[in-house]
């Protein structure tokens, strides 16, 4: 038994600091900084086992915490129909009743129950009934002080309080016999993790039961709570008997951890449905031809079998647009004298459109298209990487990239101008062109921005695992400032000229770099 | 003509995985690559494609006496895990890639006539290559490198994943491609490098060793490379 405890915490406390430092080996700087033994440094192992530890004893009071104070406490804030005590109980009972199915631990696929009874062959009615009883025990102990605090604040009487982590435990443990029970019958194996749909429907009346009835005034008088949280209890103890007796915990865990074996390697999965998410995307159409030669061959080819990708969302996108804009247009014919204040708006928010003209843009998504279903194949062969091809490519590139971009802009843009007339116009008429041609910068910008760094640094393996950080850092660094800006108030003029300089120097920039180093970057990365 | 390499090598931080290659292949030779797992074939080859930078050391074609740079057009590369650009037919790959290479093409066929080449069918000739069978984007992969006639060709243990017909045909392949060029051909299968290559190479150490095979008979000669592969493992 005390054998078993042991060998299941150190299994479970491997794994969890191999994470740790796993973890720590994928942050960018860190990772430059710390060997490939790491594993093996005794320093940094201690390190993670006292983090591992500090997990271990916060898991136990950490969740119950948070569930007292957000949905039991918490929540009993928003009613004041009820007192303080039928309501706390009413609520608990309901929870604790979703709580039984859903966390159940003894039908919850986990890793390390994998590694031990599957990988490691231990004794599966042991480990399972040392594990099961150390968990309801850390249920018992950690709900112990919430629910005497809690209770007591809420005007419970102590007992009930004490009685209170027993029935947790207690209804827990009767659902669980009572599904050990079922499996006798029908063979059936509960997964608290792939729940049916009458599973979730059971769930939501739960919670109406819980949140809703009060709303209305009612709620399980103090005294039915209390004959239900004793039962609660006692048909734990008659549950705890059937776990005990039970004897097939080798057939059901095969069965309930068979179904996490196909997805043991998670990224290896992650990956593979990526590719073949990838794969869909390309148009089976048998229609689309090309009569160019060369690169503009494959482009074409590649634009018009993505389209559903690429130039889909951007029709999309500049439809909803001019559909806001007419909308707009149609409120100012119906309510003229919200004009004023959108034309006060109009003249000072454009640097909020850095924003949405960054949450529009389609780059990521080509560059990810081109990557997964061209470049990583191409960029195997030799005559592909030669510095001319790879330069021809990209201008291609940009161009296409910049052209889907431009058809919501250019929405966009001349909507925004032409709000700006509609709403009673300005006195300097450059306001409307540099409105319209700063809106095309910036979609110009996120274009360009997106296929150089791609060009740059292009992060992917060929297992088209993405392995840069430094892509991951500028793509956060893009979004920060695009959410900085938007804070920005700024006049048409003073923001769109200085917008419109920087994209030109960018491009500048962008070009200038691309010329120097992408024969070299853009490499598939190993 | 001939393929030199000298003094190449390559680490991953600690791991020193090419020590000091040097060598030379000559033209019209099938070499057989041998080495253990991890001893470093792919690296040697991604290094030779150009895909990873080199730590030190360099390689050069040397024709009548005159070295030069190895160019990206000499080198043909084959993986074991064939890649083809997925949203092509077979055909268009095949276009594009003749369009592209038309400088270095000599002679160009039509292209059902390469097809024909490497027994592709012609139902399967304008199949997206995404719906072609492992064997038969291993064809088109083979037939994209091997058109441009490149001088060197490395083949990454191409044929391990191929069934029995298609490996036949691609053994009888490369022996027909070999005048010319230097082709270089890496494998786990002994049988396999006997059977194909002229000369056996192995990979330890992070070097290039050349295993003579004298007046061996074949068993003698397997018996010869596995002692040598497992020296390694001794010191």
């Amino acid at each position: 038994m005390n054998r078993t405890l042991r060998i299941s915490f150190s299994l479970r406390n491997t794994y969890r600091v191999n994470g740790i430092l796993y973890s720590l080996k994928q942050i960018p700087l860190l990772k430059r900084i710390l060997p490939d033994a790491l594993y093996r440094i005794k320093g940094l192992k201690i390190f993670a086992n006292v983090l591992s530890g500090l997990w271990e004893v916060l898991s136990v009071f950490l969740g119950k915490f948070l569930y007292f104070i957000f949905m039991v406490a918490g929540a009993a804030i928003l009613y004041d129909k009820i007192p303080a005590e039928r309501l706390y109980l009413h609520i608990l009972v309901w929870l604790t009743v979703i709580g039984s199915f859903m966390n159940t631990n003894l039908f919850n696929p986990t890793r390390d129950k994998y590694y031990a009874m599957i990988l490691m062959r231990m004794d599966a009615r042991e480990y399972t009934l040392v594990n099961y009883t150390y968990a309801i025990l850390k249920v018992i102990v950690g709900f112990l002080p919430f629910s005497l605090w809690f209770g007591r604040n809420a005007g419970i009487s102590l007992w009930l309080c004490l009685i209170l982590p027993f029935s947790v435990a207690g209804i827990k443990m009767a659902v669980a016999a009572s599904s050990l029970w079922d499996y006798e019958k029908r063979g059936f194996v509960y997964n608290e993790n792939r729940l049916n749909r009458y599973f979730w429907l059971f769930v939501g009346v739960m919670l109406v039961l819980a949140y809703g009835l009060p709303a209305v005034g009612i709620a399980l008088p103090v005294n039915a709570a209390a004959v239900i949280l004793v039962f609660f209890a006692l048909a734990g103890t008659v549950g705890l008997g059937k776990i005990l007796r039970f004897k097939e915990y080798r057939a059901v865990n095969q069965q309930l951890l068979g179904q996490i074996t196909n997805q043991m390697d998670i990224t290896a999965q992650a990956t593979q449905a990526v590719q073949q998410q990838s794969r869909n995307s390309i148009s089976a159409d048998t229609e689309i031809t090309s009569n160019r030669r060369g690169f503009e061959y494959l482009n074409e080819l590649f634009i018009k079998r993505h389209r559903k990708i690429l130039w889909s969302s951007s029709q999309k996108i500049a439809a909803v647009c001019l559909f806001l804009l007419l909308g707009i247009l149609l409120a100012f014919y119906l309510r003229p004298e919200i004009k004023e204040r959108i034309n006060d708006l109009l003249l000072i928010f454009l640097p909020y459109f850095v924003f949405i003209m960054y949450s529009i843009n389609r780059g990521t998504g080509f560059t990810r298209a081109l990557f997964m279903n061209c470049d990583r194949s191409l960029l195997t062969y030799s005559f592909y990487k030669k510095p001319d091809m790879v330069l021809k490519l990209f201008r291609i590139r940009l161009r296409e990239i910049t052209k889907i971009n431009l058809l919501p802009a250019i929405v966009i843009g001349g909507g925004l101008a032409a709000l700006l007339y509609a709403s009673g116009g300005t006195e300097n008429p450059l306001n409307y062109a540099v409105l319209f041609v700063s809106i095309v910068c910036m979609s110009i910008f996120f274009s360009v921005h997106y296929l150089t760094i791609y060009y740059l640094l292009q992060p992917y393996n060929a297992g088209t695992e993405m392995k840069s950080g430094t892509y991951r850092l500028v793509l956060s660094a893009t979004y920060f400032i695009c959410f900085f800006l938007m804070q920005v108030r700024m006049p048409i003029l003073i923001f769109g000229v200085s917008c419109i300089v920087f994209c030109a120097l960018y491009f500048i920039a962008a070009c200038f770099l691309i010329y120097r180093f992408a024969p070299h970057t853009f490499r598939l990365r190993s | 003509m001939n393929f030199v390499i000298e003094h190449l090598s390559k680490h991953f931080e600690k791991k020193e995985v090419l020590k000091d290659v040097s060598f030379t292949f000559e033209s019209g030779k099938i070499y057989g690559l041998l080495g253990r797992n991890g001893a470093g074939k792919t690296t040697l080859f991604n290094c030779l494609n150009r895909d990873i930078r080199t730590d030190g050391g360099g390689f050069w074609l040397e024709e009548n006496g005159n070295r030069r740079e190895v160019r990206a057009e000499d080198i043909g590369y084959v993986l074991s895990a064939p890649v083809v650009p997925e949203f092509l037919t077979g055909r268009e790959f095949l276009k594009f890639f003749m369009d592209i290479n038309e400088k270095d093409i000599q002679d160009p066929g039509a292209l059902d006539e390469y097809f024909e080449y490497m027994s592709i069918d012609p139902e399967d000739r304008d199949k997206l290559l995404k719906d072609y069978s492992h064997g038969m984007k291993n064809k088109m992969q083979m037939l994209v490198n091997i058109i441009a006639q490149p001088n060197i060709l490395l083949l990454d243990e191409p044929l391990t994943s191929l069934d029995v017909v298609v490996a036949e045909e691609m053994k009888q392949l490369l022996r027909s491609l070999k005048q010319g060029r230097i082709t270089i051909f890496s494998t786990h299968i002994m049988d396999l490098a006997l059977d194909l290559c002229d000369e056996i190479v192995l990979l330890s150490h992070g070097e290039l060793e050349h295993v003579d095979k004298e007046n061996l008979d074949s068993r003698e000669f397997k018996e010869k490379i596995i002692a040598a592969l497992k020296e390694e493992e001794n010191e």
